[in-house]
């Protein structure tokens, strides 16, 4: 019996929570990939981020500044990339860092058959040339404007004498648990299924760690990351607006927003006679109100938009121009010249009698997404559309309506490299372009917008790109989300990006 | 005291199935309502119980989540019943190599891991109800199919089927007329645990995201959709939650005051 | 009948149904729209799709690619993950011990409570402790259990702090004990509560028959003292039904544990089983299958196989 109550003190004796001083505990969803190259998911990639440094990161305006590069080149005809790499840099494993691991990194990524997931980021690129040792030279095929900010995405660079010339995927031992970076930690243990320690790496190029480990919990499931969070044994996580109400005013708990190049909307299948003209796609744009989802639905964490082109990309956003306004009246005149008219039973019908109708399709799970697709069904209902939702699972959604086009209207996301460049997205027959817009205009602009790389003359690409669909909108924006991140009070040295991007700044992060 | 004991489930369960589908003649709030300024308000004239993350009515949806859950509950069991007696009555009646066969079919329906065959057919044709309600009695009529085969191969030898036989009675009129009466006390027993199952069931796959779907209300998922504020709001789950509770409670419990009655 | 003969005949058609178990997990698996996760991203070019399909031998005809899995079941090989890159067997493997261990001690906690309650219930039937304890195991029975575990995790975990709020260990701390210990707690309880109130109802029912059979009274009248019968007479009849719902429940626990292991964090087989199944990872949801398949009918089959030896007049 005095055992019994002993054991029983021992359990919950012990203060639960917290880690040793100057450790940072994180959330992972999953077991992660650790080759930026192969990572096929977010857990992945924001691990890679950490341990994997690029040619270029964001700093916290979202432009690129030198990583394991030190200085480049442009030429005028932005089809050449000569970077200055800098020297002196280790891997994990000691061995020196050269131009030649840029180049197996990007023999590797341009590779369809090695696994890389990074091949449609890159295509523009025909080969990458070492002049020496510490320079590496970019030729494209077509000139970028972009390739420096996709360089400071996932591009992470891999060691080429870690893999002995065999396929990447085959090295298990590497992806799964010793990975070899340059990054300011390192892999110390991978515990399949329950967590990854990383520790300080001594030999950083960048300034000292101020963290003495990092460790990666495997918390699949959003509350209970909260709960890990509110016990201490996270120190941040990131969050749905939803679960706001869970973190504020939590005892040692603040919670930060951030804005991320990223642009949720419903977009309309052109495809389908209805939704072609582009006044149709104007009234529906001005019948949603967008103030209340952002403040109903997101609770305020998310910016009301102006085109696709989002606000965190403060370079290329047309600031001059108004936000999307919410005006029915207006919505009605544009319906009405397109033919569309409030008949018997409230329903909007076209001059054959046909109602406007569409089933608009979700992912389901995500409390955030359902709450605003309804409150778009509501609104678009309200002007006298007949419509329902159908809530999918995400990679049904993908695979079986929106990749073949076989979808009335869907609501989904666009994240984006901290880049405008949206060719892919938006112009006419391109492979993302699922809901088919075609403007010539658009076209030409986009087009222009891709291979410009003087940064005043792209701007006013841009600009006049987003003026464009204000006539002619390619998708209902409806907002751009801020992400939320709850973390440790006691926590500094975070920067004001979203989690993709401060973790690319890990070294500077410390505890009070 | 017996008679207490099938009264108060019996009671209850009439109760819960009274608020469910009279409930919405008494108060016509609808309950997929959103009112995004009113997200999680508490108790009010217009809400008694306030309202839920998307600002609809909570009792409302407690009705409506309440025909959908029971609805589910009832039939999923239904199912089960129905499969369970036909194989297990067949394969108890006939024995030989049918009983084999058939057994060793239960044994694989037992197998078969319940999630894999929800992910899969649920998403094959769609999260519907129809098919949400075959999933779960798909996974619970073995248990009665065995139970019945128990039953019905201890009945066959019973006397006053030899007595039948003697007559000139065939097979299976014998079972239906004279086997049959006999499980209905067992089988009462196995349908009202299943509908606690089927309840119990339905609500853990919403949990996964597999059951009844959004914005239609189930207890289910609205247990889901509590999650994100059970901190501050903790009533979005606990009436869902007690919902659940009762029912199940009330099934259990008249299924064990029946068993009692009968034994 | 020989009862060798009786065992290989079971254990054939234990054979037998894994296969249709398998076969029906392959067809449902592939036939079911999505696709697998990593095939899922909106930005994935047509190259890449190509590509990857290759690589995971997707774009070859289903017929095809039945028989290369079976091919290579023979072989051992079962195939490589989607999301993990890793062997399928190897990655079901790890987590296997972790689902053992939770189940184990679930189970074993169950016995330990339910047996001495349940027995003593029955022998004191109708009186308040009793009937509290049929109340509380009917509440127990009827409760959902995932919520039950997030209302744990709440208050234990987020608000009083006093116990985790998921894994299995605090990294950096796996091989302390006490730290494991304190990581079971939550989870042991939540999985173990229906088990439990279900047998404590199956012991304190048979105890309580048995308590009352004509030769348990006679040993009664004869002198026999109070524990004697309680070991000899009530006791051993009461064991047959409980070893039955013991057999019942152990592959719920199995597959059941799913739920609370994601919950509570916990890396077991029954989450990734949930995980591999919504990414839609092929080579590991038909590991898993076939490894839940298996232990379920094997279970099954030990159950028939001791039941004749306990219970004489039960010969199939």
């Amino acid at each position: 019996m005095r055992r019994l109550a002993l054991g029983v003190a021992i359990l919950f004796g012990c203060k639960s929570g917290g880690a040793a001083p100057g450790t940072l505990q994180l959330a992972l969803i999953n077991d992660p990939i650790l080759n930026p190259v192969l990572a096929p998911d977010i857990g992945s990639i924001l691990v890679n981020k950490v341990i994997f440094p690029g040619l270029v990161r964001p700093d916290e305006h979202l432009r690129p500044e030198p990583d394991l590069a030190e200085s480049w080149t442009i030429s005028p005809d932005g089809r050449t990339y000569t970077f200055k790499l800098r020297a002196g840099v280790k891997w994990h494993d000691g061995q020196p860092f050269r131009a030649r691991d840029v180049q197996f990194t990007f023999e590797q990524i341009l590779d369809a058959n090695s696994g890389s997931m990074l091949w449609s980021d890159f295509s523009m690129i025909d080969r990458v040339e070492a002049a020496d040792s510490l320079t590496v030279t970019f030729r494209l095929k077509t000139p970028s404007a972009s390739l420096l900010t996709l360089l400071g995405y996932n591009a992470g660079i891999i060691p080429e004498h870690a893999f002995g010339g065999k396929p990447i995927l085959d090295n298990t031992a590497f992806n799964r648990g010793k990975p070899i970076g340059t990054g300011p930690f390192r892999v110390v243990s991978a515990t399949p299924g329950s967590s990854l320690i990383l520790e300080a790496n001594p030999d950083y190029f960048g300034s000292p760690p101020r963290l003495r480990q990092v460790v990666f919990r495997l918390v699949p499931d959003g509350s209970a990351q909260v709960a890990g969070l509110r016990a201490g044994e996270l120190d941040l996580v990131t969050i749905e607006p939803a679960s706001l109400p869970g973190v504020r005013g939590a005892p040692g708990i603040v919670v930060r927003d951030a804005t991320v190049p990223q642009h949720y909307f419903v977009g309309f299948n052109q495809r389908l006679a209805r939704f072609k003209p582009a006044a149709v796609r104007r009234a529906l744009d001005l019948s949603i109100n967008r103030r209340a989802i952002v403040d109903g639905v997101l609770k305020g964490s998310a910016d009301l938009p102006v085109g696709t082109i989002p606000v965190a990309l403060a370079q290329w956003f047309a600031d001059s121009l108004p936000r999307i306004p919410y005006d029915t009246a207006q919505a009605r005149q544009l319906f009405a010249s397109a033919g569309w008219r409030r008949g018997a039973g409230g329903l909007l019908r076209n001059a054959a009698g046909e109602p406007f109708r569409f089933t608009l399709l979700v992912d389901k799970g995500n409390p955030s997404r359902e709450q605003a697709a309804l409150a778009v069904l509501q609104d678009l209902k309200a002007m006298g559309a007949d419509a329902t939702l159908q809530t999918l699972e995400f990679s049904s959604l993908v695979r079986d309506y929106l990749q073949p086009g076989r979808f009335e209207a869907l609501l989904i996301w666009w994240t984006t490299p901290p880049d405008p460049d949206q060719f892919s997205y938006y112009t006419t027959g391109q492979i993302n372009n699922n809901v088919a817009y075609s403007n010539r205009r658009a076209d030409s602009l986009l087009l222009a917008g891709r291979g410009e790389t003087d940064s005043l003359r792209r701007r006013a690409v841009y600009l006049a790109f987003q003026a464009l669909e204000r006539e002619d909108p390619p998708v209902l924006v409806l907002f751009y989300p801020r992400e939320l991140m709850a973390m440790s009070a006691r926590l500094t040295g975070v920067p004001r990006l979203g989690i993709r991007d401060a973790l690319r700044h890990l070294e500077s992060f410390g505890f009070r | 005291m017996p008679r207490l004991r099938t009264a108060i489930p019996a009671l209850l369960l009439a109760g819960l199935l009274l608020f469910a589908w009279a409930g919405p003649w008494l108060r016509g709030t609808d309950p997929d309502a959103l009112d995004l300024a009113a997200t999680l308000a508490p108790a009010s004239a217009a809400h008694p119980l306030g309202t839920d993350e998307s600002g609809r009515d909570i009792l409302a949806r407690l009705m409506a989540g309440g025909r959908v859950s029971l609805a589910v509950g009832a039939l999923a069991s239904g199912v089960a019943l129905l499969l369970g007696t036909l194989i297990g009555s067949l394969a108890g009646w006939r024995g030989g190599w049918m009983d084999a066969l058939l057994m060793r079919l239960t044994d694989a329906a037992m197998a078969v891991p319940v999630l894999f065959v929800a992910l899969a057919v649920l998403s094959l044709y769609g999260s519907r109800m129809a098919l949400l309600i075959g999933v779960i009695g798909a996974t619970s009529w073995p248990g009665i199919a065995r139970l019945v085969r128990a039953e019905v191969s201890a009945l066959r030898r019973a006397e006053f089927v030899h007595a039948a036989r003697g007559l000139g009675g065939r097979g299976e009129r014998i079972v239906l007329r004279h086997l049959l009466p006999q499980l209905i006390p067992t089988l009462t027993v196995a349908a009202s645990l299943g509908v606690a199952y089927a309840i119990l069931t339905e609500s853990a796959l919403s949990f996964l995201g597999l059951g009844v779907q959004p914005p239609t209300a189930s207890w289910g998922n609205m247990l889901t959709g509590a999650q994100a504020s059970l901190y501050t709001t903790p009533r979005l789950a606990i009436w869902p939650g007690l919902m659940i509770l009762l029912t199940a409670l009330a099934c259990n419990g008249l299924g064990e005051a029946l068993r009692r009655r009968s034994t | 009948m020989g009862y060798s003969r009786f065992v290989l005949r079971r254990l054939l058609q234990g054979l037998a149904v894994l296969w249709i178990v398998t076969t029906a997990t392959f067809i449902l698996l592939h036939l079911a729209p999505g696709g697998p996760a990593i095939l899922a991203d909106p930005k994935l070019s047509p190259v890449e799709r190509q590509a990857i399909e290759h690589r995971l031998g997707l774009d070859r005809p289903l017929p095809v690619q039945y028989l290369a899995w079976h091919r290579n079941l023979l072989r051992g090989d079962l195939g490589k993950s989607y999301l993990y890159q890793t062997p399928a067997g190897r990655t079901v493997l790890e987590r296997v011990p972790n689902t053992l261990l939770l189940t184990g001690l679930a189970l074993t906690l169950s016995l330990l409570i339910a047996l001495p309650l349940g027995s003593w219930a029955g022998r004191h039937p109708g009186k308040p402790a009793d009937r509290l304890l049929e109340l509380a195991s009917f509440t127990a029975l009827s409760l959902p259990t995932f919520w039950f575990g997030i209302v744990l995790i709440i208050l234990f975990a987020a608000l009083w702090h006093l116990l985790p709020a998921g894994g299995m260990a605090t990294p950096g701390l796996e091989s302390s004990l006490a730290d494991r210990a304190r990581h079971l707690v939550l989870p042991v309880l939540v999985l173990a509560l229906p088990g439990t109130a279900e047998l404590l109802r199956y012991v304190r029912s048979s105890v309580a028959s048995a308590s009352t059979a004509p030769h348990v009274t006679a040993a009664r009248a004869r002198g026999i003292g109070e524990p004697a019968v309680s070991r000899r007479h009530i006791l051993r009849n009461a064991l047959l039904p409980v070893v039955t719902v013991i057999g019942l429940q152990a592959p719920l626990l199995v597959s059941g544990a799913a739920i609370t292991e994601t919950i509570f964090s916990w890396p077991g087989m029954g989450r990734l089983g949930v995980e591999a199944a919504l990414g839609r990872d092929y080579p590991v949801v038909m590991t898993i299958t076939l490894a839940v398949a298996a232990a379920v009918i094997l279970i099954n089959l030990l159950l028939d196989l001791v039941y004749p030896l306990v219970d004489p007049r039960i010969r199939a």
